[in-house]
């Protein structure tokens, strides 16, 4: 076997994995110097149609590889397992530095010459992924030729991630994201572009007809008297404050008597109020078991109108009343048709409502106000290639299903050791 | 302080998986422990699934935010697959392992206690969070194991005891893992599609959970060229491991961190 490995010359039919890293490592430098001088400044990508020409010309490469070069070393090679391992080492490199070094902007006049901060859109990367699709659909078409139940699995696992990269990377420059900025009982139409910020005219309207937002209980928070920092765990998982609960924290016992989720003050007290701005507040009894001293009060989140109260135990610490976490925040809107038709819907965080080829998403709110908050965004996104995407990956869902059905055994069939 | 008295839970499981991984040690002499050993270990487990159920409905949400609740879940896996394996292919250590792992997990986040916070945001109030969490952390658990055994065969090769049975086990574990891996990864991203509009945006965790993906894939073709180049495959089922506990706890650590959704703040 090592008498057979010492014989092999470099560039001698197979290529193995000197021969493929030679490659790869040469496409690498190429890009870099690609990068260095003529870095790609787009941030739309490449669009309709030449994005669908340059897939047509890649499969027309893969299919005339197979038909008329099948024997050539080059092509034997792309469809070999090595030059996959070698592509797989390569695109990890690559996707490594954008797991290590922030992707935007830096002062770092070396990583920005050689690209290290926009890794998605660099000459290395982008070429090492095009010999990459080349090599994959050129191993995926040769089994889809030798069709048979076996190569199920193969065919899934491959082709769809051949689908799903190559329509998902081509695609992206027909992605469209618009941001609609959304006031209650008024209507609008004009978008505006997220990466250009260009103003867009739709050719529908939407009107906000509420926005609504949920709230979790508030929490009840610790205080350093002396820094005002939480004390308790961190800052993380607080108490939820519900009425009639209590709580131990150290040496002091905390009883919640009473909790009303909008108030406001009136003299030492608080009185259920529902105006606008109207915040929580809550009546404890703070007891240290050490001393059986007992502290009785007031605490109030405050908001965007009204200050916050807390509650004084001792000279070291206090409680307060965090603002309330949103647990839900919806759109009831009506899409506004040029035909004069209505739709009502309601938009919501993970639930979107599609409509002419757009998803509208529930985007933001103006938060200082919280959920008095009467400005909506929502964001609209369209993305034509996407339902090729789909067929992609739930042709690797399956292909995952096959292989933990199958699992290693299907090896038996394939084993066979080149070395 | 918690609503749920895990410390009563930690003393009775540790003790229930102790008490089998004792009786398993003695197994190796007097064959009928392992018996004894066996019923411990699934009571231990039993009595855990018990306390994520408790949990889970007493936080009114999936426990699957934060890190300590996802050490919870694969405290509550690595022992089911220690089950299976055992039934499927008699490995005892193999068993003995996951129960080990099991207890050390478990030992963490007793000496970090939560107050399992009942807040969820809404982005990840989603039907796709729980298959989400619970097929990676499947994966997790299967892959974790198989580097053990990767670990275990390296260290057997210096011995000269290697099997070629433990890299079939190791086998078996990637593939059925790294199944998982890819749906927990899919899974992601059509319902990073539902809740911000984008299936794939390059967010550090994805990234690493990309990487992780691509070091697995790169260990089954590796495999599959070279069935009998075993000790450089078990180096990269070791590597593999370490980009996956990167993914896993790293990230948190990385420059990057701080453009990331997931990095499991906890409010």
């Amino acid at each position: 076997m090592s008498n057979h490995k010492n014989q092999h010359k470099l560039w001698d039919f197979p290529w193995a994995y000197v021969e493929s890293f030679l490659i790869y490592s040469g496409i690498l430098i190429t890009g870099f110097l690609m990068e260095i001088f003529f870095p790609l400044k787009t941030t739309t990508g490449i669009i309709f149609p030449y994005n669908l020409f340059i897939l047509i010309a890649i499969v027309a490469l893969i299919i005339s590889f197979h038909l008329f070069f099948k024997n050539q070393v080059f092509v034997k090679w792309l469809g070999s397992v090595h030059a996959a391992i070698m592509a797989i080492i390569f695109i990890f490199l690559m996707v490594m530095i954008m797991g290590i070094i922030p992707q935007i902007k830096t002062e770092s006049t070396i990583i920005q010459l050689l690209g290290l901060n926009s890794i998605t859109t660099h000459w290395a990367f982008l070429l090492i992924l095009l010999l990459f699709l080349i090599s994959l659909g050129l191993t995926t078409f040769k089994r889809i030729l030798n069709f048979n139940l076996y190569n199920i699995g193969f065919i899934l696992n491959h082709l769809g991630l051949f689908i799903a990269l190559s329509c998902g990377i081509l695609g992206a420059g027909d992605t469209q994201r618009l941001s609609l900025e959304l006031n209650e009982h008024e209507p609008n139409w004009r978008a505006y572009n997220n990466k250009t910020n260009e103003p867009i005219e739709l050719d529908f309207a939407i009107y906000l007809k509420d926005f609504k937002v949920d709230e979790f209980q508030p929490k009840l928070a610790f205080v350093d008297n002396k820094n005002g920092k939480i004390i308790h765990n961190d800052g993380k998982n607080l108490y939820l404050i519900n009425q009639g609960e209590n709580y131990y924290f150290n040496d002091y016992e905390i009883v919640i008597n009473k909790f009303l989720a909008s108030s406001a003050k009136v003299g030492d007290d608080y009185q259920p109020v529902y105006d606008l701005g109207a915040p929580p507040s809550a009546q404890l009894t703070i007891k240290n078991t050490k001393t059986n001293k007992t502290v009785s009060g007031w605490i109030s989140s405050g908001s965007f109108i009204h200050q916050y109260e807390s509650l004084k135990i001792d000279e070291n610490v206090s409680v307060v009343m965090t603002i309330p976490e949103v647990k839900k925040f919806t759109s009831e809107v009506s899409i506004l048709q040029k035909n004069g038709e209505r739709i009502e819907t309601s938009i919501e965080v993970n639930n979107p409502f599609s409509y002419k080829g757009w998803k509208i998403y529930q985007l933001s709110y103006d938060e200082e106000r919280g959920k008095w908050s009467t400005k909506s965004v929502l964001e609209l996104v369209t993305d034509p290639w996407l339902k090729y995407v789909y067929i992609g990956i739930f042709m690797m869902i399956a292909g995952a299903i096959y292989m933990f059905w199958v699992g290693a055994k299907f090896k038996k069939e394939n084993n066979h050791d080149v070395d | 302080m918690t609503w749920i008295n895990f410390e009563a839970y930690y003393i009775a499981i540790v003790v229930c998986w102790s008490l089998s991984l004792i009786l398993l040690g003695f197994s190796y002499r007097t064959k009928k422990l392992f018996n004894y050993s066996f019923i411990c270990a699934i009571l231990g487990t039993l009595a855990l699934i018990w306390f994520d159920v408790e949990l889970w409905m007493e936080l009114h949400r999936p426990p699957m935010r934060t890190l300590g609740e996802t050490r919870l879940w694969y405290a509550t896996f690595l022992p089911i697959i220690g089950f299976i394996v055992y039934l499927k292919w008699k490995y005892k250590w193999f068993l003995a392992y996951c129960l080990a792992m099991g207890i050390l997990f478990l030992t963490i986040n007793y000496l970090h206690p939560e107050t399992y916070s009942k807040t969820l945001m809404p982005a990840l109030q989603s039907p796709w969070f729980i298959p989400h969490v619970l097929v990676y952390l499947f994966a997790y658990a299967l892959l974790a194991a198989s580097s053990f055994v990767a670990i275990k065969s390296l260290y057997s090769f210096y011995k000269n005891t290697f099997s070629e049975n433990d890299l079939k086990l190791a086998d078996n574990l990637v593939y059925i893992g790294f199944a998982f891996l890819t749906l927990g990864l899919l899974f992601g991203a059509l319902w990073a599609k539902e809740a911000w509009g984008n299936y794939w945006t390059w967010d550090p965790k994805e990234i690493w959970a990309f990487l992780t993906w691509m070091m697995y894939l790169l260990y089954i073709h590796y495999r599959f060229l070279h069935s009998t180049k075993t000790k450089e495959a078990l180096i990269i089922l070791t590597i593999a491991f370490i980009v996956l506990l990167i993914c896993w706890f790293g990230v948190n650590y990385l420059p990057v961190a701080s453009t990331s959704v997931h990095t499991y703040t906890q409010s």
